[in-house]
């Protein structure tokens, strides 16, 4: 349903002419959605007009940032928020920055650096929006999910305009939290598939101290990119082990000794996504590093604030791992290597390559949380992954997980998925079923409930109901049913 | 009048007091909002008793005060509003119901204190995240619950640290667990399988927990909660710097948190510490004082289970580097006061009687957040205040705590005062409203608004209180969750 | 191969938003951080590589319904190519091929642009992408030059349309024959007779209109028996090398863009620039030049059934690694005087001048605000004048500064390497 003459006017009135579209041609672009329209609001203020547009016409809308992923209604009036680019402030002093939702990861990261900063990076990638909670390499010093934001400004369903915590009482951007109770309980800006109702129009984001240099001196041509030196204060290692107990010892003790700056728990197919260029190069350095380790590993960037402080990681690393009798990777101590992975896994570029690359598709199940627990039912969830491997269905990774661990160890994420080919339906339906049973058997046995793919009723009775909960506030927060729950990741 | 009976019946006849002296120790604090008397006091056993006592709280229309900490109280918060009230005091509630120390996780009941809680986890290997010297009859639960600010801003990711998940009754009746405790399965159910209540966000996108802190129990009564713990330190080496520019401590504050080189980190000024550490008052009170430079910013180095000499060592040097920078000095002690005595101090609660009360029996807290670059203003602003009002500023006791890992800081101004001389205790009145307010209008963030100052302080933020009252109408709607309270 | 051919590429796109920006670990900050005009422009998704594939996958699928958007997007594309390096980083898969043949199907469904019409009604009239005054050969009356249709020389050197008959840009043919002379080169020119290499046609999507062009010069060229071409145009240059190539016409010419006969005449010293040159330069990457101008790699195969998007046999992809990007900085470096300050955007994930793929021609006004992008970048690095290696550039460039007022210099490389010798 295109809009009438009369209601596109009004929107048009609001956003001028050039930044609206309803021609189905473009609709492709992002989403196998009909969209109602596409609006490139420019600020808060023309979001908030078109909210209350949407309101008064009953339409329903959606913002996007970046636009990797989400589910939409047919009919939605998109957000695409492109032009909401901005950094408004990188406070030093006191440790934050205030992004607008389009300004990438890749752009922030790059100023703060400038500044001796740093901030948590989706594991997505730097190329997604900056503003929104997620959790990726970083987590072990820059934390993760929902806890790095502090006051962040909202337009609701209805259009009003709410600004978080001190934003609301003193103009300051430093706390998101009161007066009373916090609305960042709700207002955690989103992630699919539960994405809050409305809008975000910015966030301060929490900044950490980034001890490199404040520009990686990169070199080489793309697709292969590598630092012309390691940083004398850091140091990336590829660690595997006997066993999975052995590692998750090696991990707990790096998280409690304070010592790591990233540990991310790659698998070997990761480390060889990420340091090959194309696919076959990918599956010959597998197959060799499958060879090379011992079990499962982890990656580990130490990096030191003093020569002092990074001659005592580092051995205190050597000690934790060979206490766990871990092995270092050969083919990672090679400077050109272990310069590409520093790169990437710092500036987050590469996930591309570990998901999509293969065969242009992936199934996941990512879980947040309590990592030892949800090791141990990932490693049921890889053997279930071998007998499609075995017919061909989905990419030989030897039937591995991966995960990391979020300040120093205090929390982790786990994650497994399949790689497959979408055009496949063979494929696609095995990978499903997977999926499927595996979040079943995690249900069932204690371990977690999946919310990424599991419709939100089918979650919610083994999770203290919290879907009756969460219905009751977006009805209370959107009384005209504007404003669109997410749905699983496309 | 409710029936008492209907109370007994649930909770127990024992656990169910009318009685008017009993009604007069709830009825009023140590802060300045009104008398109000409740109508009972009942003491549940457990969650079920809470469950069944907010049903009936429903079913009456009767307003429910939750109390999780002993006398004295300071903020009104736990003092009715309005007539009628039964105070649910959870002091009996007493289970530490787990340390974890792979997990690095406690999970108490309300009526657990720190000097309860602290000697568990310690045998454990673990420690806590305290805020400054609660008193002995401070709850673990009303602390987090209160979003107090913690010793150790390194370890503070979050506002919200360090509490994790917990378990609450809503207004409603009906039972709620956030963050991993929510589910699948009992809490019994997820230890069986190696399962800790920890994650703090969730299910789905919401961190239900952020919504139950700094409700001051207008949402629903906390029946458990979890909290993060550290570790305990094999080897801990704290210093003290002394200035007379709370600003250049502030900064190299600001440092040590920033590369995460300490544990305890904050700042009081003279009259604060002196306050803490007098033994014979007034004497050794004023003595100490003297002695004090006018702020003092204390922090620990620590090391852990490797090499915690070097980790110590290198910390150390590093933090000259940024003194000799700023031209100050770490010492091992400051006016008299040695750097390991404030250390074994603050980690457990305040001696009896609480600090806050020994020079005048009676303390009026002024606390807001700021950030850093305001600080030294909104002091000023305070300092004037206090002359204007005749209070003298040298009374006054300033503890200034970076939190959340430097994204800001929380200050509180401790205007002691003797409540038994109506002529001071009316000053630090008017003082301490007159003060919120100009404060506030050079940009102090009351986030934890008590007392009379609360609707002033909303009244700053409707956007935010028209969210809240829709929240306030799905949790508890017949409010009769604490009635009067934040903004409901 | 035709825009079907390339059904599982655009499958592939996995809407990450790489090819809008510069390779990620580029990125310098929240300036100059996009690699794509049009996204930059136009911030619908539609205008990204990304949105254009999956607009054209859709249209595969449920009919090519042109709307007057369609054609908007489709022309506001200058092709070139950033999108496909950064997309490449990490994906296997084509970028710009399908987008290209998008264009071509428009072109072939009738659905053209008038502005680009009139340019090749003007080239099959007249044998040029420019406006025609005069001859095309008049910029070399009086240079004695040889004919290369005549005579036997080792180098032919292809001069182009716009510098052949821009009054402002023949001063580049001078200073490439000066060069030339310099180095001892025994070349010579078609003059007249030279004919558009075609390839803007090409980028335009009028792919008949090209080969028929491709088809005229090869057959001069071999009947000529010329072994070596130089162009000093980056677009020629990646038409003869490339776009020929492509389609199986080029043979065994060798193509070498100016630049790089210069560095090689730097190495083997036949050419020796003693004269200092005082000034601080950046140096802008011509995207032909640059990434486009990796060579051109034969192949034909299939998808192998299974997991994987690979092929049998493998599929090797242009990601832009064999750019000619060293050969004009060592002649910038080879020139005393010289200070070469580089943009963030350079090389492989160089920003475009804007003059590309017919947006010149139709939608002068986005040319100038990707040149204008291209100055400010310039003027960031603290240079005084910004080099190019093509001719086009340098035009889109100047026009910009002057709307500008901006007081950046512009040069052609071989402006400078004149002054040198
Ligand atoms: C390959 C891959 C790997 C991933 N790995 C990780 C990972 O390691 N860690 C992780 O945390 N996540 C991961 N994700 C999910 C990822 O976080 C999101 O895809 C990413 O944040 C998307 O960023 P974006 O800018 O594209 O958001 P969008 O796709 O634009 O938005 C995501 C959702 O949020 C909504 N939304 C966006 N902006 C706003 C706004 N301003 N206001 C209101 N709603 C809005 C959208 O409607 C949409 O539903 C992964 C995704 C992919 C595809
Ligand atoms: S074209 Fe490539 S870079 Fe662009 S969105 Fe698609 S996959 Fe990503
Ligand atoms: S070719 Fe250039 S302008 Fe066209 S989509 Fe790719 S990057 Fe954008």
């Amino acid at each position: 349903m295109a809009l009438s003459k009369e209601v596109y006017k009004e929107f048009e009135d609001v956003v001028g002419e050039e930044n609206i579209c309803d021609d189905p041609a473009i609709m492709p672009a992002y989403f196998a959605t009909e969209f109602a329209a596409v609006i490139l609001p420019k600020d808060t203020a023309k979001v908030q007009a078109i909210v209350k547009l949407c309101n008064k016409h009953k339409l329903k809308f959606r913002a996007i940032s970046t636009g990797w992923t989400g589910v939409f209604p047919k009919n939605t009036i998109l957000l695409d928020l492109r032009r909401m680019n901005r950094i408004i402030e990188i406070n030093e002093k006191n440790m934050y920055a205030v992004v607008e939702p389009y300004v990438i990861s890749a752009e922030l990261q790059a100023e703060l650096f400038k500044r001796g900063l740093n901030f948590c990076i989706k594991g997505a990638g730097s190329n997604c929006s900056a503003m929104l909670r997620g959790h990726g390499h970083l987590d072990q010093t820059t934390s993760a999910d929902d806890r790095n934001h502090l006051a962040i400004e909202w337009v609701t369903p209805e259009g009003e305009i709410v600004r978080l915590g001190s934003l609301g009482s003193s103009d300051e951007w430093f706390c998101g939290d009161g007066p009373g109770p916090s609305l960042r309980a709700i207002i955690s800006s989103a992630v699919p598939p539960g994405v809050t109702p409305g809008v975000f129009t910015k966030a301060a984001i929490k900044l950490y101290h980034w001890p490199g240099p404040s520009k990686l001196p990169v070199v080489g041509k793309s697709p292969r990119y590598t630092l012309r030196e390691i940083p004398a204060n850091m140091m990336a290692r590829y660690y595997s082990f006997p066993s999975v107990e052995k590692m998750w010892q090696a991990e707990l003790k790096i998280g409690e000794s304070e010592i790591a700056y990233e540990l991310m728990g790659f698998n070997a197919s990761m480390v060889a996504s990420n340091i090959t260029t194309c696919n076959e190069e990918e599956e010959e350095v597998f197959r060799r590093i499958s060879q090379e380790v011992q079990g499962p590993g982890f990656f580990v960037i130490i990096a030191g604030n003093s020569p002092e402080d990074f001659a005592y990681k580092k051995k205190v690393l050597e000690k934790i791992v060979s206490d766990a009798d871990g092995k270092s990777l050969k083919s990672v101590e090679d400077p050109e290597i272990e310069g590409i992975l520093l790169c990437q896994c710092v500036r987050i570029s590469a996930s591309i390559r570990e998901t999509f690359r293969a065969g242009g598709a992936f199934n996941s199940i990512p879980i947040m949380g309590q990592r030892d627990l949800t090791i141990k039912w990932a490693i049921g969830a890889g053997e279930a992954k071998k007998p499609l491997i075995k017919k061909g269905l989905i990419v030989d990774d030897g039937g591995a997980f991966f995960g990391w661990g979020v300040e120093q160890g205090h929390l982790g994420k786990t994650e497994i998925f399949c790689r497959f080919d979408p055009l496949n339906p063979e494929a696609k339906k095995a990978v499903e079923e997977w999926r499927k049973e595996q979040c079943a058997r995690a249900v069932n046995e204690r371990y977690f409930a999946d919310l990424l793919m599991a419709k939100i009723d089918e979650s919610g009775p083994s999770l203290s109901n919290y879907h009756l909960w969460w219905r009751k506030i977006v009805k209370e927060l959107d009384p005209n049913s504007v404003s669109p729950e997410g749905g699983p990741l496309v | 009048m409710i029936a008492h009976e209907k109370l007994s019946d649930i909770v127990g006849a024992a656990n169910v007091s009318c009685e008017r002296t009993t009604l007069d120790e709830y009825s009023r604090d140590m802060s300045f909002v009104n008398t109000v008397r409740p109508a009972c006091v009942v003491k549940p056993r457990n969650a079920a008793d809470i469950k069944q006592l907010v049903k009936l709280a429903n079913e009456i229309l009767t307003p429910l005060v939750p109390v999780s900490s002993g006398s004295p109280h300071f903020r009104g918060d736990t003092v009715p509003s309005i007539g009628g009230a039964v105070i649910v005091d959870l002091s009996k509630m007493k289970r530490i119901i787990k340390v974890d120390r792979p997990r690095r996780v406690a999970i108490v009941e309300p009526g657990v204190t720190f000097g309860e809680l602290i000697p568990t986890a310690e045998k454990e290997g673990l420690r806590l995240n305290m805020p400054l010297l609660p008193r002995k009859s401070k709850a673990v639960i009303g602390s987090l619950l209160e979003r107090e600010p913690v010793i150790m801003p390194k370890y503070q990711w979050d506002i919200s640290d360090p509490l994790a998940c917990l378990e609450v009754i809503f207004g409603t009746g009906d039972e709620f667990r956030t963050g991993q405790a929510a589910g699948p399965g009992t809490v019994e159910e997820q230890w069986a399988v190696g399962g800790v209540q920890k994650a703090p966000y969730g299910p789905g996108i919401a961190s239900w927990h952020r919504l139950i802190q700094g409700a001051q129990g207008t949402m629903g009564i906390v029946t458990w909660a979890s909290m993060r713990c550290e570790i305990l330190p094999s080897l801990e080496e704290p210093f003290v710097v002394g200035s007379s520019n709370p600003n250049t401590l502030l900064e190299l504050a600001y440092w040590l948190i920033r590369l995460r080189m300490v544990n305890e980190c904050f700042i009081l000024n003279n009259t604060n510490l002196a306050a803490i550490f007098a033994k014979k008052w007034p004497d050794d009170y004023q003595d100490i004082k003297a002695a004090l430079p006018a702020w003092t910013l204390f922090y620990t180095a620590a090391g852990y289970e490797y090499f915690p000499e070097e980790r110590v060592s290198a910390y150390v040097k590093n933090i000259s580097d940024i003194t000799q920078r700023l031209g100050v000095e770490a010492a091992k002690a400051v006016g008299g006061v040695s750097a390991n005595e404030i250390l074994k101090a603050v980690q457990r609660p305040s001696e009896e009687p609480y600090w806050k009360l020994r020079y005048k029996g009676g303390c009026e807290d002024i606390f807001f957040l700021t950030i850093n670059d305001k600080l030294g203003v909104l002091i000023e602003a305070m300092n004037d205040l206090a002359i204007k009002f005749g209070y003298p500023v040298i009374d006054m006791g300033v503890y200034i705590q970076p939190i959340v890992q430097g994204t800001g800081c929380h200050c509180e101004f401790n205007l002691f005062y003797d409540p038994g001389n109506p002529g001071e205790l009316n000053r630090v009145r008017k003082l301490s409203i007159s003060a919120v307010k100009a404060l506030m209008a050079k940009g102090a963030f009351f986030s934890r608004p008590y007392g009379e100052s609360a609707r002033m302080i909303l009244n700053r933020d409707a956007a935010t209180v028209a969210v809240l009252k829709k929240f306030k109408k799905i949790f508890d709607p017949n409010n009769v969750m604490n009635p009067g309270k934040v903004c409901f | 191969m035709a825009l079907e051919d390339y059904r599982g590429d655009m499958e592939m796109c996995c809407r990450c938003s790489c090819c809008k920006f510069i390779p990620m670990q580029m990125v310098q900050g929240a300036e100059y951080s996009y690699a794509c005009p049009s996204i930059a422009k136009y911030n619908f998704h539609a205008y990204s590589a990304g949105g254009r594939l999956n607009i054209a996958a859709s249209m595969l699928k449920k009919g090519f319904n042109y709307s007057d958007k369609i054609l908007d997007i489709v022309k506001n594309c200058q092709m070139c190519g950033a999108c496909g390096v950064s997309c490449n980083y990490a994906m296997d898969m084509e970028v710009l091929e399908p987008i290209q043949e998008f264009r071509i199907k428009t072109v072939e469904d009738g659905h053209t642009v008038p502005a680009l019409e009139k340019v090749i009604t003007s080239l099959g009239n007249q044998g040029s992408m420019v406006p025609v005054t005069g001859k095309r050969g008049d910029w070399a009356s009086g240079l004695n030059l040889k004919d290369a249709t005549s005579k036997k020389v080792n180098v032919l050197y292809h001069v182009g349309c716009l510098t052949s008959y821009d009054k402002n840009m023949q001063k580049l043919a001078k200073a490439t024959v000066n060069i030339l002379q310099k180095a001892g080169v025994n070349f010579g020119i078609t003059g007249d007779a030279e004919m558009c290499c075609g390839g803007r046609a090409y980028q335009m999507g009028y792919k008949e209109d090209f080969l028929n062009q491709a088809k005229k010069n090869m057959a001069m060229i071999k009947k000529a028996g010329i072994k070596t071409l130089v162009a000093s145009c980056s677009n020629c240059y990646q038409a003869f090398k490339v776009l020929y190539d492509k389609y199986n016409l080029r043979g065994d010419l060798e193509v070498l863009h100016i630049t790089e006969y210069i560095a090689r005449s730097l190495n083997e010293e036949t050419l020796k620039p003693s004269k200092k040159v005082a000034l601080t330069v950046t140096y802008h990457d011509p995207c032909r030049l640059g990434r486009l101008g990796e060579p051109w790699i034969h192949w034909e195969g299939k998808k192998i059934p299974g997991d994987r998007f690979v092929f049998d046999p493998p599929k090797i992809y242009r990601r832009g690694t064999h750019g000619v990007y060293e050969p004009p900085r060592e002649v910038l470096n080879s020139i005393s005087g010289i200070k070469l300050m580089e943009m963030t955007r350079i090389k492989e994930y160089a920003w475009c001048c804007g003059a590309g793929g017919g947006v010149n021609e139709s939608n002068p006004e986005f040319a100038m605000w990707t040149a204008n992008e291209r100055i400010r970048e310039a003027v960031s690095t603290g240079a005084e004048a910004i080099v190019t290696a093509c001719p086009w550039c340098e035009k889109t460039f100047n026009e910009a500064i002057q709307k500008n007022e901006s007081s950046l210099k512009v040069y052609d490389i071989v402006e400078l390497v004149e002054k040198a010798i």
